[in-house]
């Protein structure tokens, strides 16, 4: 996949988003999902969420549209599409940006589509929604889509209801849909964590193939490193709403920084020996702990890790940030490096760039 | 084609209730005592006549002297060919009288009935839209009181205010104005009124419920990510889903109030329709009529239950028409 070509000067970036902060109010008290998030997206590129369930990636992507339901949710911050801040926007001008410049997949096909319509109609919907183009012309461009993203016989099952479609033939009508009004941007919320593994592959390839057909930069969502290192172009490593580490997808996964980034690492099945997962859970998000979220479950969590607030990102290379107090000044880093993960992954995953 | 052999079944089940009740309400009659036979025995006896030899003519004269299935064939066909026998009440065949009344009924069931279908779902879907604000607390108040109040009650206590003590409405319904006319309107607000508040209580909770439950499913976030309107994705996305379930309470619901209250609120507000001609033809043991009126009651019930069952299938698509 290609790597992001620089916008021109003055021209602003795809996607911008800048000290995101998504809270819920419950019975509980005020629930942080995300505490102040920053991150990019350039044209053509792939960016992926990383990050266990629980930890904000969901809330962070769905905020950046405002489909995040307000209230109980509150979201403060800026998510700028080529400049304009969305959260901000009337929401008349939000609408046509929906669908229209940013798309969304969602998680789960089996219920991301109205069972009382049929998948044509709702792709037409989509369509219709931003340009005014006749029914006729409307059908015959789903029809195409559908076929295009491997729906057989595309214009016969332009008719059939949801139901009548298998999972991953939902979640290729749920990208037709999200297609068929050429957006700029693609938000993919875990596009295929419901769906079984053989189809999962040629979900993400098909991804893959139409990046490449309509130059679309895709924010990809998922806890799975797998996909991560067969798409990504730059990964985001979020844990309980806040950014761990960032970087391009060479450097995070042949030098993880951020402890965190390493224990996920650690989990993928062949590296190394620790497969019982990352002991302990996820802070509770209505009382985020002082220091880094992390520090909890942190092998290498020393006093300073538990005191003030999450530590500043602190740059280890050009483009690779991590915020763990051990890369600041007067800490010594090699304490964190874990080097059996370094040199296990340069050869086997990192590199595999297809 | 499925859809067509579905209603065709369905029909035809409906023809067979409709033939089961029928049967059933004839076994009771004939069992029951004649009035019309008791009266003849007591009038021959004040007369100084032989009541047995009285009894034995009107028995033979209505053909109750028959064996029971020839009297059934008989009854059968009567009411196939809409000969539904003569009302000593009222003086005129049993269906120019049903006729007359069903006149009546429709008056202030039909506005009821449209206003109950449009503004229940309506509603429920506003305050799920508002859910714990005020208005939403404001609609669901208004639809336990109205769920919660005997109709009868609270006709009599509006006729009180509204005709008794403001006299904004007549006290009498009266019969000599025409359909179409402000006093028509006039008069027929309350028993409209007291039926509404009754009917869509109900609807309206249903609607909340189930609207609340698409309100954040991930087809409606899926619409607007797409971009859809707010009004489109409320008409679409939500009633629509929402009208499935809604739709079989609301035939329910609404033969339930068109058989229990109709009567209550017509005897109220003397209007003469049905329910009222069923309640006098009862007190004036009136036979033909009751078997009459009861008959458009169950017709209106089956034929009820047989649009919901079709509807039900129509709405949503998810339910096939094979193998049923």
């Amino acid at each position: 996949m290609s790597a992001g070509f620089d916008a021109g000067a003055g021209e602003p970036p795809l996607l911008e988003v800048e000290n995101l902060r998504t809270t819920f109010s419950t019975e509980a008290g005020e629930l942080v999902a995300v505490d102040g998030v920053d991150f990019s997206v350039e044209d053509g590129e792939t960016v992926c969420v990383v990050g266990e369930s629980g930890s904000g990636k969901t809330v962070a992507t769905e905020s950046i549209t405002r489909l995040v339901d307000t209230p109980p949710g509150t979201i403060t911050g800026s998510t700028r599409y080529r400049g304009r801040d969305l959260q901000v926007m009337s929401a008349d001008e939000l609408r046509s940006v929906r669908g229209n410049n940013i798309a969304h997949i969602f998680q789960n096909p089996q219920e991301a589509m109205n069972h009382c319509f049929t998948v044509g109609w709702q792709i037409v919907e989509a369509l219709q929604a931003h340009q005014n183009v006749p029914d006729e012309e409307a059908r015959e461009r789903a029809v195409d889509l559908l076929d295009r993203v491997g729906i057989a016989n595309a214009s016969s099952r332009f008719d059939d209801y949801p139901h009548e479609f298998s999972g991953g033939q939902k979640q290729r009508a749920m990208i037709a849909m999200a297609l068929v009004g050429n957006p700029d941007l693609l938000i993919a919320d875990e596009p295929t964590t419901a769906l079984d593994v053989t189809v999962q592959g040629q979900i993400l390839e098909l991804l893959n193939d139409l990046q490449e057909e309509y130059g679309m930069g895709i924010l990809l969502v998922t806890h799975d490193l797998g996909v991560v290192a067969q798409v990504a172009d730059r990964i985001v490593v979020m844990y309980a709403g806040k950014v761990m580490e960032r970087g391009d997808v060479y450097d995070i996964f042949e030098r993880p920084a951020h402890p965190y980034t390493q224990a996920l690492m650690r989990c993928l099945p062949g590296k190394g020996e620790d497969t019982r997962g990352i002991p302990g859970s996820l802070p509770d998000p209505t009382t985020p702990p002082d220091g880094c979220r992390f520090a909890g479950r942190c092998e290498h969590a020393i006093g300073e890790c538990e005191i003030g607030d999450q530590p500043d990102e602190t740059s280890v290379d050009t483009d690779h940030a991590v915020s763990c107090v051990y890369y600041q000044q007067g800490y010594d880093t090699a304490t964190v490096r874990d080097e059996t993960l370094e040199t296990d992954t340069g050869d086997e995953r990192g590199a595999s760039d297809d | 084609m499925g859809f067509t052999r579905y209603v065709t079944a369905r029909v035809a089940w409906a023809g067979v209730v409709t033939f089961i009740i029928m049967t059933v309400t004839f076994v009771f009659i004939a069992f029951a005592p004649n009035p019309e036979v008791k009266r003849a025995a007591t009038q021959a006896a004040l007369q100084g006549g032989d009541p047995t030899e009285a009894v034995e003519r009107v028995r033979e004269l209505r053909g109750l002297d028959q064996p029971l299935h020839v009297r059934y064939i008989d009854y059968v066909t009567s009411i196939a060919t809409l000969q539904w026998g003569w009302s000593t009440m009222r003086s005129q065949p049993v269906t120019a009288a049903l006729v007359e009344a069903l006149f009546y009924t429709a008056q202030y069931s039909v506005p009821w009935t449209l206003l109950t279908i449009t503004i229940g779902p309506l509603v429920g879907l506003y305050s799920s839209a508002n859910k714990y604000s005020w208005r939403d607390h404001v609609a669901t108040g208004f639809a336990f009181f109205g769920y919660a109040i005997p109709n009868f009650f609270f006709a009599i206590i509006l006729l009180l205010v509204f005709g008794v003590w403001l006299e904004w409405v007549p006290v009498i319904y009266r019969t000599t104005v025409p359909v179409f006319s402000v006093e028509n309107a006039i008069q027929l607000v309350l028993p409209v009124f007291v039926l509404v508040t009754g009917s869509i209580g109900g609807l309206m909770r249903v609607s909340r419920n189930e609207s609340s439950e698409y309100m954040n499913a991930d087809f409606v976030k899926t619409a607007r990510a797409k971009g859809v309107s707010p009004l489109r994705a409320y008409a679409l996305h939500i009633l629509r889903p929402t009208m499935v379930p809604l739709s079989t309470t609301m035939v329910g619901q609404l033969l339930l109030l068109f058989a229990g209250s109709s009567l209550l609120i017509e005897v109220v507000f003397s209007i003469p329709g049905l329910g009222r001609l069923l309640f006098e033809a009862t007190i004036a043991q009136d036979t033909n009529l009751v078997l009459g009126s009861i008959l458009v009651f169950v017709l209106v019930a089956v034929i009820g239950n047989l649009l919901q069952d079709i509807t039900y299938t129509v709405l949503d698509p998810r339910i096939s028409y094979d193998d049923r």
